[in-house]
């Protein structure tokens, strides 16, 4: 081995000049057991650089550390299925609003016919000229419709409760 | 993005940063548990991260600089440590002793140095980082990065030979 060469790089390391592979060079060298000459003064830097880098965790790091995310990933997961269940129920709440007015209209469709009844059948002696007998049909259809309504609101009452059930 | 995979590989050479920094093991053990969940909790980010490892460096050098600011305020002291890691290398000859103190004195010299002097020394020479990544990971100039090294490397040779003539 030149050692005028190791000489040469030794002064460029403290000059900072030398290229990361030529560093490389410099702690092979010194990695040998006898260094002869001027140079040996530095062996020691050179070689505790080398096993500097073979400082390593522990190996139950890994194990602590992945333990660590999944409590972590449990703790998200969880609020994620709260927020996925609110988004859930948002439809639900849609629909028995929806249902809620259904029956209001109903109801209130229902209480006016039977308001009309009552006077109809009042005035059915006086016979009302005011009231035709269309009048009285499309009466009779809207509370059709709206006992159909309240059937159709039913129903979906219970399949809701089902759903509800099931969730 | 995989923690196993992405993230946890780069466990040992935040270690041995965040230790050059911080000076004790188990400070530096809880600062790479940190960062590596901070990564992994901003792992949608992290795609568009140019350097990943320089990116986690920063990081975690930031936290231990932080913590050993905290430290050194409530004045902990590094003694123990010292006499664990001593207790740590094994030496069985006398040879052996021998290289691990001189070995030990290396580490002294470069622990006395400015944080800013050591981390630029651990990147350099014993992780082998370039000019272009250390200067990334420490948001400085390459140019920088050289003058600090350069003092570092200087500082470490004089203490070398002043502990060569004192011997003869």
């Amino acid at each position: 081995m030149d050692y005028k060469y190791i000489e040469q790089l030794l002064e460029s390391y403290f000059a900072c000049t030398t290229t990361l592979q030529e560093e490389q060079i410099l702690r092979s060298f010194f990695s040998q057991e006898d260094v002869p000459g001027h140079p040996a003064q530095y062996a020691d830097l050179f070689n505790y650089e080398t096993e500097a880098k073979a400082e390593t965790l522990g190996e139950d790091f890994d194990e602590r550390m992945m333990a660590c995310i999944e409590a972590k990933e449990e703790k998200v997961t969880k609020a994620h299925i709260v927020k996925l269940t609110t988004h859930h129920i948002a439809p639900f709440f849609k629909a028995a609003a929806v249902v809620a007015m259904a029956l209001t209209i109903g109801r209130a469709a229902e209480h006016a016919i039977g308001e009309q009844e009552a006077e109809e059948n009042s005035n059915v002696v006086a016979v009302d000229p005011y009231i035709k007998s269309s009048d009285v049909r499309q009466a009779i259809r809207v509370k059709d419709v709206s006992q159909a309504e309240m059937k159709a609101t039913n129903d979906s009452i219970i399949s809701l409760a089902t759903e509800d059930g099931i969730q | 993005m995989d923690f196993r995979h992405d993230i946890l590989p780069l466990k040992n050479i935040i270690f041995r940063t965040a230790l050059r920094i911080i000076l004790n093991r188990e400070e530096a053990e809880d600062i790479v548990q940190d960062t590596l969940m901070k990564l992994w909790e901003r792992r949608d980010e992290l795609e568009k991260v140019e350097n990943l490892e320089a990116f986690a460096l920063t990081m975690a050098r930031n936290l231990a600089i932080d913590r050993k600011e905290k430290m050194d305020n409530q004045h902990v002291s590094l003694e123990e440590e010292e006499h664990d890691r001593a207790d740590d290398r094994q030496g069985n000859t006398d040879s052996g002793v021998m290289r691990q103190e001189t070995r030990s004195f290396i580490n002294d010299i470069i622990n006395a140095l400015p944080e800013k002097q050591r981390t630029i020394l651990q990147l350099r020479d014993i992780e082998g980082k370039s000019y272009k990544e250390i200067a990334n990971v420490l948001s400085i100039s390459e140019s920088d990065v050289k003058v600090t090294l350069f003092r570092a490397r200087n500082e470490m040779k004089e203490k070398i030979l002043q502990k060569k003539s004192f011997f003869l």
